[in-house]
């Protein structure tokens, strides 16, 4: 074998590969070490933040102090609590002399008010009487006399006696302007106190702030106990691990203080002296922590609620679910009580402390501004749903019963031929008891018919009928509006439907073609001034509004009138100022249209419907004999309806014969057009409109839009400016302003992003695109706030199809089901308008200058009706709240208040729910089984009265008798009332302390005190009760419970009301009903 | 003759269902009558009146004749006249209302039922009979003669029962019952006293004794009988009788006075 020469240039013996192991050596090197930075550091971000976690909840242990020990002044002896005390005290020293001067200014104009007050009522009382009295006199002479007498009258000079000692003397007009004066004066004063409180409170809260970051309410061993257990802190996952509902929450992981028995803010969570960082914000306590106790994490877990990602741990992109492809990221902060709405879907009130109330109004929204007009979503209006199911079960119920004859029959036939007695016996049995089947088929059917009839009552439209706008509307007026509602009533329902002048005419044409030309009762003016004062008592400012901007007053669940009166008819403002559910024409659904007298005439009936004639003459269907809308009858009597009408008709700004001719609307060409675009709007959806009752909804479901992949949403050529966060595009700066976080700054690809700037600006998804005119976006603007579009987000990004067990959902079965229900049928008629429910909240009655001075004549709290009232009473009150028959025009149980409780015609489906909602909200049973009213003797009788008509405890003072001259200034209503009314358990909890019952109401706790383990009269008790040794308090609901009218004169007379009550009707009806005139 | 009997069993369904069910239902009668009529008699000779017998006698009774009970009416002035039980009607050592049917012996022959009604009257708050025969299937014409509203509540064992109520002057009510039952109560509710009985049988061969005691069942085949006397409170007595063609023979039956 030859010898092969060695090359010259051996790579073995030249070149070294020495650098490229090297190079790969410290780069796998490198991996290595990288690998476990990730495993033990970069994959487990969670055990930073538990490392941190223990640093900082230790110090913030070591440093808390606990309330029970008395270290109140080490915390007080901090220097940045003397800070903040230095900046409170200041603030409140600067402002301290005006206060001062303030209040002082006030406590003498409350005297002179009184002083002046005590001349002005008892002339005013004068003066509304006389001016009934002409109003109702035939005679014109007679009027004319009583007219100078009244001016003679009013001329006449009272004195008035100043607490300062002087003396001044005034006729009626000059006496009426100085009291009114001397209110307007406090009120401005009242203000101008709050407004001068607001930075020193705002400090004060600051200085409580502190204290509570500093301070806990545990024991010292509590808190070495928590300190130990902090500091043993291995970093772990920590996991909530549900199997049956496929939760793994690991939130906790990072968020390790969520639970911790005291309250921890970012602020204590901070490093001293430092801004709150990501740590911080991630150990704080839960926000509300009842929320948990009800939702006990260990079944709920996090995920439920808020959403995100529950197992991911990586960072904290992930684990909130804030990434591309996760379907359901983190709930952002202002809108996370969506989650509540993914399990409380069937709530339409969901309030816990400070909780709920914005997905609460997102709710109430959804209703009443008609969303549901064109959007289904389940559960809401329910009615029409419910009325074709109820047929489907009617022709089902029919079916069975024919079925179950024809069966019957076999079977008679199979017995009469059979061989055995026994045979035929045992057949005619099977034969018989179909046959009972089919009475018990009859009677459910019979409950169909009336669940029918109750539907076609609950059934309700957000717009008013729009059959009726020839008799209503001022024909002029009708483009104007349709071009931009929101121009002519800022604060109205309709959207704006940005249409066309041509679609303008079109509509109006057909609306004023297609509507009912019946003619109207013609009405004889009214006192304009008499029914100022009615619609400014009666109650109607609880649900509309007048005036506008900051000078507005009243409830927003109804119009604004400030301008109506350029817009609506006279005789027609009457029968709806009257009754409301007045019908043009009743409606039959089964032949689709307008029923008229001719239908009633052709069978030889009276022209007669309304809820006690709700059958259609031609065939016997169900008629809606009333207007679809939820305003209720306030029972005022014709003449003051017509009063109220004269009113409203004089609040405009411009004349309605300044608006231009509009002919065209009689253009029959331009109905089929008008008829079409209608349709292409879905108007149908809110108003009753001719030919078009029967239209299906225009837009998409929205039940479950919150669970729609966003590449559903359709962002159109705004997709990528939302992706990547390049800018803003709405323009408008009207729009603009609906946002609830303003104009976007980063990405806005969600479904946030998507609902609030639909709700914004609904057409902004044209922008950039060419499309025909019956292609763009139909969906109105509807002008909210950015408040409202805040809540309406959160409302549809918790409309989600949870992934949850059944289970989860919130469908009680239990008194709470009633509760459920009940909020649905009390927000649908605003009952919160003039009542308080939910302690905290207010009326919008409750926040009007006129009852700041008289709470005593507002409505009722109904804090513990179900409690305070038998449920077959409140039946009967909700159905005849002037609880008689004949004289309606009053209030039946509070006659001294001139707001009155109006009659809703509730249908027997919603009088039920009521019933059961207020038993329900005071955990009452039901039914109600009244205890057994003891008989009192005649000792204990006369102790009683002796009690009752205490000088200490002067109850006729307050609570009406029935006579007229006391019940003017009664404020309570009448004993007579208390039998069949109340119960007498509330009774004797309401006399010990009715402020605990209903906060801030007339009549005063402390009547009675706690003695020998019974309660005892707190003044003077006479001699007869020596030696008793039972409950007073209990004595005398006996007594009110047994009170007779008799009995009730004898005592009122003695106690020095000289002219007791002839009468034996039970409340006073000339108080504040009868005229209502004072 | 078949289409009677057809056109019987298409009615008494229809009936029924009108007392029973209002007139919603009334809507509802069967189609077609029953494909389950009754079955036919296989091929019995049919009667030949030229061989018919017949029998006769009185229903006799044993010991002192009860005295009838009086009953008082006047709860309804509308109820005139005077009135006794008629539990047990004896005179003369005779008993009347006894219902005597021919029980045993026909085989399985079948009989047309009678196209005509038999009535059933109320007057001076009585029934008119107190004891009424009829064949299954045989319309009853209930009339009430009386210035009162009565019901008419029979109480059946094998039948199906009903109750309605009559005015005065109603139209008068027709009722069959499908099923052979002896001894079938009716009564008023609203008269207590009033209280008869419906006999309902398979064979034209009945009678009721009259207040002599006697009775008589005509146009018999030849063959052995059972003839049963049966009375509401007395019971049932059955007697054997051969009966060649044109047989007319004596049946008697003696009841004894009950302790």
């Amino acid at each position: 074998m030859p010898e092969k020469p060695i090359p010259e240039d051996d790579p073995l013996v030249s070149r070294s590969l020495a650098p490229h192991y090297l190079v790969a050596m410290l780069v796998l090197t490198a991996t290595l070490f990288w690998a476990l930075w990730d495993e033990d550091i970069g994959q487990r971000p969670w055990k930073a933040f538990q490392n941190e976690w223990k640093t900082r909840y230790s110090a913030f242990l070591k440093n808390a102090h606990s309330e029970s020990d008395t270290s109140e002044n080490e915390v007080e002896g901090n220097p940045d609590y003397l800070a903040l005390k230095q900046a409170y005290q200041q603030a409140a020293q600067s402002a301290a002399p005006r206060i001062k001067e303030i209040n002082e200014k006030l406590r003498d104009l409350a005297a002179e008010i009184l002083a002046v007050q005590n001349t002005f009522t008892d002339r005013r009382a004068y003066v509304s009487a006389s001016t009934y009295a002409i109003e109702t006199e035939t005679s014109a002479s007679s009027k004319q006399s009583k007219q100078s007498d009244l001016a003679k009258y009013e001329q006449q000079i009272t004195t008035v006696n100043y607490p300062d000692g002087s003396k001044k003397t005034y006729d009626y007009p000059h006496l009426e302007e100085t009291y009114n004066d001397l209110r307007n004066e406090r009120t401005a004063l009242s203000a101008e106190l709050g407004e001068l409180i607001k930075p020193v409170n705002e400090q004060k809260a600051k200085l409580d702030a502190y204290v509570t970051d500093h301070m806990v309410s545990l024991t010292p061993p509590q808190l070495m106990g928590l300190l130990d257990k902090t500091e043993a802190l291995t970093p772990k996952i920590m996991q909530i691990n549900v199997p049956e509902a496929n939760i793994v929450d690991r939130c906790e992981s990072c968020h390790i203080g969520i639970r911790e028995p005291v309250k921890l803010t970012a602020a204590s969570m901070s490093a001293k002296g430092k801004k709150p960082d990501e740590y911080a914000r991630a150990f704080t306590t839960h926000r509300d922590p009842e929320l948990l106790k009800t939702h006990d994490p260990e079944k709920f877990g996090c995920s439920p609620c808020h959403q995100g990602n529950g197992r991911a741990t990586t960072s904290i992109e992930k684990a909130h679910g804030t990434y591309e492809h996760w379907l359901w990221p983190l709930f952002p902060r202002g809108n996370v009580e969506a989650g509540c709405q993914t399990c409380h879907a069937a709530d339409m009130v969901l309030v816990s402390n400070d909780v709920g109330w914005t997905l609460s109004e997102g709710k109430d929204l959804y209703r009443q501004r008609g969303c549901v007009g064109c959007h289904r979503y389940e559960g809401y209006d329910k009615e029409p749903e419910d009325l074709l199911s109820i047929a489907q079960q009617i022709k089902q119920l029919d079916q069975e019963k024919t079925g179950n004859l024809k069966q019957s029959a076999y079977l008679m036939k199979q017995a009469d031929a059979a061989t055995t007695n026994d045979e035929a016996n045992h057949l005619n049995d099977q034969a018989v008891a179909l046959k009972v089947d089919n009475s018990k088929l009859d009677l459910r059917l019979v409950q169909l018919d009336r669940t029918t009839k109750s539907l076609l009552q609950d059934m309700k439209k957000v717009g008013p009928n729009l059959k009726d706008v020839r008799l209503k509307l001022n024909k002029n007026w009708i483009p104007v509006w349709l071009k931009k509602p929101s121009d002519f009533r800022a604060t109205t329902k309709m959207p704006n439907f940005r249409l066309t002048d041509e679609q303008i005419k079109a509509i109006s044409a057909y609306l004023w073609q297609s509507a009912l030309t019946d003619p109207l009762p013609k009405h004889k003016p009214g006192s304009a001034a008499h029914g100022k004062e009615l619609f400014e008592t009666r109650g109607c400012l609880a649900c509309h509004s007048i005036r506008e901007g900051d000078q507005m007053e009243g409830g927003s669940f109804a119009a604004n009138l400030t301008r109506v009166g350029e817009k609506d008819n006279y005789d027609y403002l009457v029968r709806w100022v009257h009754n409301a559910r007045e019908r043009t024409r009743p409606y039959c659904m089964y032949e689709k249209r307008d029923i008229g007298p001719e239908d009633y005439a052709r069978k030889g009936l009276p022209y007669v419907f309304d809820l006690e004639h709700t059958r259609c003459p031609n065939d016997g269907h169900e008629l809606q004999v009333q207007n679809m809308t939820v305003m209720p009858s306030l029972r005022l009597s014709p003449q003051d309806a017509e009063d109220v009408a004269s009113y409203l008709v004089t609040l405009k700004k411009q004349e309605p014969g300044a608006y231009p001719d509009a002919a065209f609307m009689d253009d029959p060409q331009l109905k089929e057009e008008g008829k079409k675009w209608i349709r292409h709007y879905g108007c149908a959806g809110c108003h009753e409109i001719t030919g078009m009752e029967d239209e299906g909804r225009i837009g998409t479901e929205l039940t479950f839009e919150g669970s729609k992949p966003i590449e559903r949403l359709d962002f159109a050529l705004l997709t990528e400016v939302a992706q990547r966060g390049s800018g803003e595009p709405i323009v408008d700066p009207d729009d603009l302003a609906r946002l609830p976080e303003g104009p976007a700054k980063g990405p806005w690809y969600d479904h946030k992003g998507f609902l609030e700037h639909k709700l914004a600006e609904p057409n902004i998804w044209d922008k950039g695109k060419i499309k025909p005119e019956l292609e763009q976006l139909r969906m109105p603007n509807l002008h909210l706030t950015k408040e409202q579009v805040q809540s309406l987000t959160t409302f549809l990004m918790g409309s989600e199809e949870s992934a949850l067990p059944a289970s989860y959902q919130y469908r009680p079965l239990d008194y709470r089901r009633d509760i459920q229900e009940g909020w649905w049928v009390v927000k649908k008629y605003n009952c919160m308008g003039c009542h308080q429910f939910i302690p905290g909240q207010k009326s919008s009655l409750m926040t009007m200058a006129r009852y700041q001075d008289t709470q005593d004549q507002l409505p009722p709290k109904l804090l513990t009706e179900g409690a305070r009232v038998e449920p077959e009473w409140l039946l009967h009150f909700l159905t005849n709240p002037a609880l008689n028959d004949s004289e309606t025009n009053r209030n039946g149980v509070r006659s001294y208040l001139q707001v009155r409780m109006p009659t809703f015609s509730f249908s027997e489906n919603e009088l039920g729910k009521l019933v059961r909602f207020f038993q329900a909200l005071a955990r009452q049973p039901f039914p109600y089984i009244p205890d057994h009213a003891p008989v009192l003797t005649a000792k204990e009788t006369e102790m009683a009265r002796s009690l009752f008509s205490s000088p200490a405890a002067p109850c006729l003072k307050c609570h009406a008798t029935g006579d007229p001259a006391h019940d003017r200034t009664a404020t309570a209503p009448n004993f007579l009332q208390a039998k069949g009314r109340l119960k007498p358990d509330w009774v004797e909890r309401w006399i010990i302390d009715p402020q605990a019952i209903s906060p801030g109401t007339a009549m005063p706790s402390g009547l009675f005190r706690r003695e020998n383990n019974h309660w005892v009269f707190s003044g003077p008790t006479p001699p007869s009760f020596q030696g008793y040794d039972k409950d007073q308090t209990k004595l005398l609901v006996d007594y009110i419970f047994q009170l007779t009218a008799e009995e009730q004169r004898r005592v009122s007379a003695s106690m020095g009301h000289a002219r007791a009550s002839s009468s034996d009707i039970p409340s006073g009806a000339n108080a504040a009903g009868g005229s209502g005139r004072k | 003759m078949k289409t009677k009997k057809w056109l019987a069993m298409g009615i008494l369904p229809g009936l029924v269902l009108l007392a029973g069910c209002g007139k919603k239902e009334a809507e509802e009668q069967p189609a077609a009558p029953a494909a389950s009529a009754p079955p036919s008699a296989p091929a019995a000779a049919p009667i030949d009146p030229a061989t018919a017998a017949s029998i006769s006698g009185t229903v006799k009774f044993d010991g002192p004749a009860p005295k009838a009970a009086k009953i008082d009416m006047s709860q309804d002035p509308n109820c005139a006249g005077s009135n006794t039980a008629e539990n047990v009607v004896v005179a003369d050592g005779r008993v009347a209302n006894v219902f005597v049917y021919v029980k045993d012996g026909l085989g399985s022959r079948t009989f047309d039922v009678p196209r005509d009604a038999v009535t059933l009257t109320q007057s001076g708050c009585r029934y008119k009979p107190h004891v009424l025969g009829v064949m299954a299937g045989q319309t009853i014409k209930i009339v009430n003669a009386d210035p009162t509203t009565h019901n008419i509540h029979p109480t059946p064992k094998n039948n199906r029962d009903w109750n309605e109520s009559q005015a005065p002057q109603a139209a008068a009510l027709e009722k069959t019952f499908a099923r052979e039952e002896i001894l079938l109560p009716v009564q008023c509710n609203q008269h207590p006293w009033m209280r008869m009985f419906m006999n309902v049988v398979k064979n034209p061969f009945y009678a009721v004794s009259g207040p002599d005691g006697k009775f008589a069942i005509t146009g018999l085949p030849p063959g052995d009988y059972t003839i049963a006397f049966v009375q509401e409170k007395l019971g049932e007595q059955d007697e054997k009788v051969t009966l060649a063609a044109k047989d007319s023979k004596t049946v008697d039956a003696t009841f004894k006075a009950q302790p």
